[in-house]
Order: C-alpha cells, then sequence, then structure tokens
C-alpha cells in the first residue's frame, strides 16, 4: 500500500505536468481535432454511398447508424489510445536528452507514461465526453429508442484503458528502435499504416473473409481499437467478450514483457549522443 | 566521497569508407574498431571538495561524467560514490545526486518554472516545509523571484542555467555534477553562477565535480584539478602546485616611449638568461617581454625595465593558466616531472 502510495505521489506530479503541457497548447490541438472530425464526416459520406449503392440497409451485419456509430467510435478510441511514445523517445534518444530522465530517480517507461496519462484525462474530458453525447442523440434520433448501455460504456472504458497500455507498450519498444537505427521517421509511417489497417481503423475488421478476419483477430492491432469498439457497439457478447478482454490483456502482459527486455538490454549498452 | 579506480570505457565505432560507395559497403559488411573513450581514471575526491575536470574537447570527459552519474556502464575498474555503485542500482543512487549538463535542460520547457520544481519535489520525496526552507535558500543565492512562475521557454540562457541549477538542488544532493555550467554565459552572469556554487558547497558541503573550458571557473572555485586527454589522466594536483611548476614564465607588456628603446635591453647580459629563458615581441611601441621568474625576480625585471628605456606604462601579467594547460595540451611539458 506504502509504494503504491508512492507511485502515485511520484508520478502524479507527471500526470500533473501533463494537463499542464496539454492546456499550453490547447490551440494546436483544437486544429488537430477539427481535422480528425472533418475526416470522421469524409469517411461517413463515402459509407453512405457504399451503402446507396448496395441497395441494402445492412451491409455484412452492420446498418447505417452502426457505421457512422463505428466510424465515429474508431476515431475517439484512435484518440484516447493515440501514444507519442514511440516518437517522444525516439526523439530523446535521438539528441541524447533522455539522459535528463536517467540522471532522476523514475522509470523511464513510466515517466513518459503518466505525463501522457496527463493528456489523456484532458482528452477524456474535452471530447469524448462530447462526443459519446453527441452520438447517443443520433442514435436516438434515427433509431427512436435509447440505445445507451451505460454497462457497454464501462466495459469500454475498461477495454480501452487496456487498448492504451497496449499501445503504449507496443510504440515504446517501437522507440527504442532508435537506439540501433537512430532515425525512426520512415519506419514510424510504415508502423503507423500498418497498425491502422490491422487495427480496423480503415475498414472494420468483420468485413474482412472470415480467414483473414480470423487471423487479423488475434493479432495484437485489434485489441488496440477493434476490441472496445465492437464492445460498446455490442457486437460481442458472453464468451466471445471475455476472450477478447483476455486475448487483450495477454497482448499487454507480453508487450510490457518484451519492453522491459530490451529496455534492460538497451540501458547496458548505451551510447549516449552528442555531448 | 568519491573513489575511481581504473575507469575505463569502450566503444564499438563502426568504420565507414568516404562517399557513397562507402556508405553501400557499410551497410552489408561492417567494420568496427573499439574506441578507448575513457582509459584508466584513478582518483579519488573527498566530502566537500571542488574538483576541476577539465581536457580539450573529445578527451573523455563527458563519457567519464556519464559513468560517474550513472547513465553508463563502465566496460571495466571500480566506481564507489557515497557509498554507492552508480550503475548497478541507478534509481536509489541518482537520489542523492545532483547534475547539470550545461548543454541540456532538466526543465519543463512549455510550464511556468515553479512547475518543474513542484515535479521535482514529488520526485524526491521532499516533504512541504523541507521543500519551502530550500526554495527560499535557492532563490537567495541564485535569484529565481523574477522568472519563477515564466514558462521555460521564455527564460534568456543565463536565467535558465540558474533554474537548471537550483532544479539540481532541490533535494539537498550530497554530490553534485556540473557539466559545462558556464557555456554560452555572458561575464557577469557567469560570475553570479560561481558564487551560488561556491556558496551552495559551502553552507551545505556538497561535493562538486565541475567540468569546463573558462579557466576562470576552474581559478574562482577550484582548488583541484584533474586533467586528461585521449582518455588518460594527465595531471592530478592543485591549481596553485600547477601554476608553480608551470607557472614559472611571467609576462610584462611594456609601452615604450620610442621604438628603438627596444635596441637597448640585453637580458642575456644583465640576468644571464639563456636562450629559452625569455622572449620578446615587439608590436609599434608595445614590447612584450616573457621571462623565467625562477631566474630574475619580478622587481628586478621592473627596476631593469625602468633604468634601461623610457617608459610610458608597465603592465605585469598573471601566470596565465590558460597558457600552461594549452602547453600540457600540447604535452610540451614533461608531466612524469611533478609526480
Amino acid at each position: 500500500m506504502n509504494s503504491i502510495k508512492k507511485v502515485k505521489r511520484m508520478y502524479g506530479a507527471f500526470t500533473n505536468a501533463g494537463i499542464q503541457d496539454f492546456i499550453a497548447y490547447r490551440a494546436s490541438f483544437v486544429g488537430f481535432f477539427l481535422g480528425e472530425i472533418l475526416i470522421c464526416f469524409v469517411m461517413y459520406f463515402i459509407w453512405k454511398a457504399v451503402y446507396a449503392s448496395a441497395g441494402n440497409s445492412t451491409f455484412m451485419g452492420f446498418s447505417m447508424v452502426d457505421m457512422m456509430v463505428y466510424i465515429f467510435l474508431t476515431n475517439i478510441a484512435g484518440f484516447l489510445t493515440g501514444t507519442d511514445s514511440t516518437y517522444s523517445i525516439a526523439e530523446e534518444i535521438k539528441d541524447g536528452s533522455i539522459i535528463m530522465r536517467l540522471i532522476k530517480p523514475v522509470k523511464v517507461d513510466l515517466s513518459f507514461l503518466f505525463f501522457e496519462l496527463g493528456n489523456k484525462v484532458m482528452i477524456i474530458s474535452c471530447v469524448f465526453i462530447p462526443v459519446i453525447l453527441g452520438l447517443e442523440i443520433y442514435r436516438y434520433v434515427m433509431l427512436g429508442y435509447v440505445a445507451f448501455n451505460p454497462i457497454r460504456l464501462i466495459l469500454f472504458m475498461f477495454s480501452i484503458s487496456i487498448s492504451y497500455l497496449l499501445a503504449f507498450y507496443l510504440n515504446l519498444i517501437f522507440g527504442y528502435l532508435a537506439f540501433f537505427l537512430l532515425n525512426l521517421w520512415g519506419f514510424n509511417i510504415l508502423k503507423e499504416s500498418i497498425i491502422k489497417f490491422f487495427s480496423g481503423a480503415i475498414i472494420p475488421l468483420a468485413f474482412f473473409p472470415e480467414v483473414v478476419r480470423n487471423i487479423f483477430e488475434y493479432l495484437p492491432f485489434a485489441s488496440l481499437t477493434y476490441t472496445p469498439v465492437m464492445i460498446y457497439m455490442e457486437k460481442y457478447n458472453g464468451s466471445t467478450l471475455l476472450l477478447n478482454l483476455g486475448l487483450q490483456l495477454l497482448w499487454l502482459s507480453f508487450f510490457i514483457w518484451l519492453s522491459k527486455l530490451i529496455w534492460k538490454w538497451a540501458e547496458r549498452r548505451l551510447a549516449v549522443q552528442g555531448g | 566521497m568519491i573513489e575511481v579506480k581504473d575507469l575505463k570505457k569502450e566503444f564499438k565505432k563502426t568504420i565507414k569508407s568516404p562517399g557513397l560507395k562507402g556508405s553501400i559497403q557499410s551497410l552489408f559488411h561492417k567494420k568496427t574498431e573499439i574506441v578507448k573513450a575513457v582509459d584508466g581514471l584513478t582518483f579519488n575526491v573527498g566530502e566537500g571538495e571542488i574538483l576541476g575536470f577539465i581536457g580539450p574537447n573529445g578527451a573523455g570527459k563527458s563519457t567519464a561524467i556519464k559513468m560517474l552519474t550513472g547513465i553508463l556502464t563502465p566496460t571495466s575498474g571500480t566506481l564507489n560514490i557515497n557509498g554507492q555503485i552508480p550503475y548497478k542500482n541507478r534509481k536509489k543512487y541518482v537520489k542523492e545526486i545532483g547534475v547539470v549538463f550545461g548543454q541540456r535542460t532538466q526543465l519543463w520547457w512549455d510550464l511556468p518554472l515553479t512547475e518543474t520544481y513542484s515535479v521535482l519535489k514529488e520526485i524526491y520525496m521532499i516533504d512541504d516545509n523541507k521543500f519551502k526552507e530550500r526554495m527560499e535558500f535557492l532563490n537567495d543565492v541564485l535569484e529565481l523571484e523574477d522568472f519563477i512562475k515564466s514558462p521555460v521557454r521564455t527564460l534568456s540562457l543565463g536565467q535558465r542555467m540558474r533554474a537548471d541549477i537550483a532544479a539540481s538542488m532541490l533535494h539537498s544532493p550530497k554530490v553534485l555534477f556540473l557539466d559545462e555550467p558556464t557555456i554560452g554565459l555572458d561575464v557577469v552572469v557567469k560570475d553570479n553562477i560561481r558564487k551560488a556554487i561556491n556558496q551552495i558547497n559551502k553552507q551545505d558541503k556538497t561535493t562538486i565535480i565541475l567540468t569546463t573550458h573558462d579557466l576562470n571557473d576552474i581559478e574562482m572555485l577550484c582548488e583541484r584539478i584533474v586533467m586528461i586527454d585521449k582518455g588518460k589522466m594527465v595531471y592530478d594536483g592543485s591549481l596553485s602546485k600547477m601554476k608553480d611548476t608551470y607557472g614559472k614564465m611571467r609576462e610584462v607588456d611594456i609601452s615604450l616611449n620610442d621604438k628603438g628603446e627596444a635596441d637597448k635591453f640585453d637580458l642575456e647580459a644583465a640576468f644571464k638568461f639563456e636562450e629559452d629563458d625569455y622572449d620578446i615581441e615587439l608590436k609599434g611601441n608595445k614590447m612584450i617581454l616573457k621571462f623565467n621568474s625562477a631566474k630574475a625576480s619580478i622587481p628586478d625585471m621592473l627596476d631593469y625595465i625602468l633604468k634601461t628605456a623610457g617608459v610610458r606604462d608597465i603592465a605585469v601579467k598573471d601566470a596565465d593558466i590558460e597558457e600552461i594547460i594549452r602547453r600540457i595540451y600540447r604535452s610540451e611539458v614533461n608531466l612524469d616531472e611533478q609526480h
């Protein structure tokens, strides 16, 4: 208990700084946010055209309303699980400023993580709540009844927290590659595209042929945004739901373990760049 | 307090043949060579001592400091600082040290300065009273009030450096590492920072290791210096001893009434000087005279100058440690002599 308190005090300070840092850059965030919303609407109109030409009201089990919810939820999930850890750590390794973290009595991964959580707190209150509210109003207007399920929201929050941690450690491991490659810019773009595709952020995984889908659903990428969104939309139920949550946890522990392993290795062989 | 014994650090360095062809070759065939950045350092530092750690660029100072601060793991050798081995348990070890890297900052770039201190307060688990007391002291010494509420990115370099030193001192570390704390600062700010460092050293009995290229830093702060070159130690001793040993050449700048007066000097006859005991440089009617003060005392020399020639102005220069160090760097001075 005592050590939990200690961790809370120590890293809570990072979260606090993260919140303030977010506020310092609120203007740039508003721009970013508007851009993302714009993309949501573009996706919406593309799918609307798809539905119109298909002539069916449902497509692979997704109604048009579902699709709308899916698009906005995936985007918001992307927001919540989005992490700069690759970029931040790679940048610090590249210019050598990681040593400023090493001279403090903190764990490097946790100091990044808790700082970013400060950002997430702000995103949840400024973006997540309004968007969920908007979506539920839309669903109510289109369907004529309240489709909102608070248990699903809680499950979603649980699932997306795992998603975020998973994304964080996956990206951290990628960031550690900077120890060997020094400049990650190109690789990072490749990684982003891979994640976007395999996580169902572009096309729902349900739309893929069954064999492909089965493989995709077991890969860690599906755990990133697809699982929480499916949970919220009540597409995962009962044992499927439990299986997917379990899968998320499994991948999370694997990536935490792997990141620790790589860090230990890198720490011993660290060659700090510049001055 | 600090014991360093036969400390070594080797890096593997990839060698690339020049040009595009070399680049492509190195993609497939990596040739590596081992660089000895630090090659057998041994020294001790006592509690409350300020040690000047000097050497030319690329001598291995930074690598040594990084090992001392627990960032890098030595290839071989032993380190014991404050009863701990730096690289063994980094998190525990760094609680008791403070580090300033002059070319980097530990401050949160976009947040007001006070926020950095609040984060540090939590990281080091400093309780409220102690924190308040400490802030007052640091405020006093480093004069932070004027900008403590400003975002760090708006601070001037001098302000930032003061803030950085305060940040590294907040938890009252027993050992403080200052890596070029006065780099890029103007004379007045440098002076303030030196005073602050001295005051911190006196009040807390903090052991300080300081690297610098500014020899005034050394002169004003350090009793003792360790000089390294190419990873090896070339001098370990007091500053005054180095001055005595290598500072025999003194310099007198003379403004003559007339250029021709210079011809009247005959130092070889007057002081039995040999050829390397003196050196005369003439620029218009300015004459720069360097001589061996072991063979002729300053008063005798001045006496002789005033008697010999018409002089408008005369200035005696202090033994210039910059010159000494330059000579040691150039290995002109035989270093085995002094041990």
